[in-house]
């Protein structure tokens, strides 16, 4: 993927968003990024950046991360959506695929390098 | 807050996102055990009178089972699962399978629960060391029986004569039984800076990348 994507990285913990972030850049330096701390700040950031891309945290107060992607999805059917998620029971990917919504990949956190090129070879 | 103890809110929350994801890890093998899904409540950072402790624990006059690891090595904590003793047996229940006499579903309700504990602490625990890269030695879990505040009361006395203590919750649900519970990790406040330099090591690492 040779374009200069933007990304918009959603996490309540500003920690785990500068991990997605550095881990991101390192393999695609030129890429755009832009942060929001929960499901409606997302709503409000993608509003204005119109991202290519979008990570996703689940477990975040206010508007969780599947509300966030059911409306983030419908605001922006072109950008893509990775969930990012400490969340790692069965119950939780078949409630995620049951959105009806094609995510790009679902990565355990806390994010690594094999996440990033996970989600990176979904797009 | 107590002087001098203050965490920065970039320490607050990188504290409660390595134990979000512990217990993210704890979930998924507790989910396996009841073979149904576990609700995780955000996680929650305090720093409290131990007294108080209890009752955010569901309440000091509730009788509790809890299953106890504790980590000893550069800071010292109490990892706590605390299961109200009303739905204990359906938890065990689930486990076990297929309806049991009740006899025997009694018989093996202590070992059953101490095993539960002992899979999803370890879980938890592993998780959290390996974040933040500490050594510890864990001990076997300890399951005991009581009212809550008392039980809480006894972890925190043996610990220290420190009327303060740091208190990290997430509340858990299986919401088909009705069963919930908590997990705690209370820590005295004197190993308090040994936390805080891993946390601030953590942090440090995420910055590079």
């Amino acid at each position: 993927m040779s374009d200069k994507l933007r990304v918009l990285i959603v996490d309540d913990s500003s920690v785990s968003r500068m991990m997605v972030k550095n881990q991101l850049l390192s393999q695609q330096p030129d890429w755009t990024v832009v942060e929001a701390a929960n499901g409606s700040e997302a709503l409000a950031r993608a509003a204005e950046a119109a991202p290519d891309l979008i990570t996703l945290d689940l477990n975040m107060p206010e508007m969780d991360g599947l509300e966030a992607a059911v409306k983030l999805h419908e605001a922006h059917p072109q950008a893509r959506i990775a969930i990012v998620t400490a969340n790692i029971q069965d119950s939780m990917r078949q409630r995620v695929q049951s959105l009806g919504i094609l995510f790009v990949a679902m990565v355990d956190k806390p994010i690594n390098e094999a996440g990033i090129r996970k989600i990176l070879a979904g797009l | 807050m107590i002087v001098g103890y203050q965490l920065s809110d970039l320490q607050r929350e990188t504290l409660a996102e390595v134990f979000n994801i512990a217990m993210g890890r704890a979930a998924k093998a507790m989910s396996n055990i009841v073979n149904e899904e576990v609700l995780l409540s955000i996680p929650q950072i305090r720093m409290v009178p131990r007294s108080e402790a209890s009752s955010l624990l569901g309440g000091p006059e509730q009788r509790v089972y809890s299953i106890t690891q504790t980590l000893d090595g550069e800071f010292h904590a109490d990892a706590i699962l605390i299961l109200p003793q009303a739905r204990s047996m359906d938890l065990v229940r689930l486990m076990l399978g297929s309806p049991q006499q009740l006899e025997l579903v009694t018989e093996l309700e202590r070992e059953a629960l101490t095993e539960i504990g002992n899979i999803i602490l370890n879980a938890c625990i592993g998780t959290v060391t390996n974040l933040l890269e500490g050594q510890f030695s864990i001990s076997l879990p300890v399951l005991q029986s009581g009212l809550c505040g008392d039980i809480i009361e006894s972890h925190a006395a043996r610990q220290s004569e420190e009327d303060v203590v740091l208190l990290l919750q997430i509340d858990f649900t299986v919401e088909k039984h009705s069963i919930n519970g908590h997990l705690a990790f209370v820590q005295t406040v004197s190993s308090f800076q040994a936390l805080l330099a891993r946390i601030d090591r953590f942090i440090e690492k995420a910055a590079q990348g």
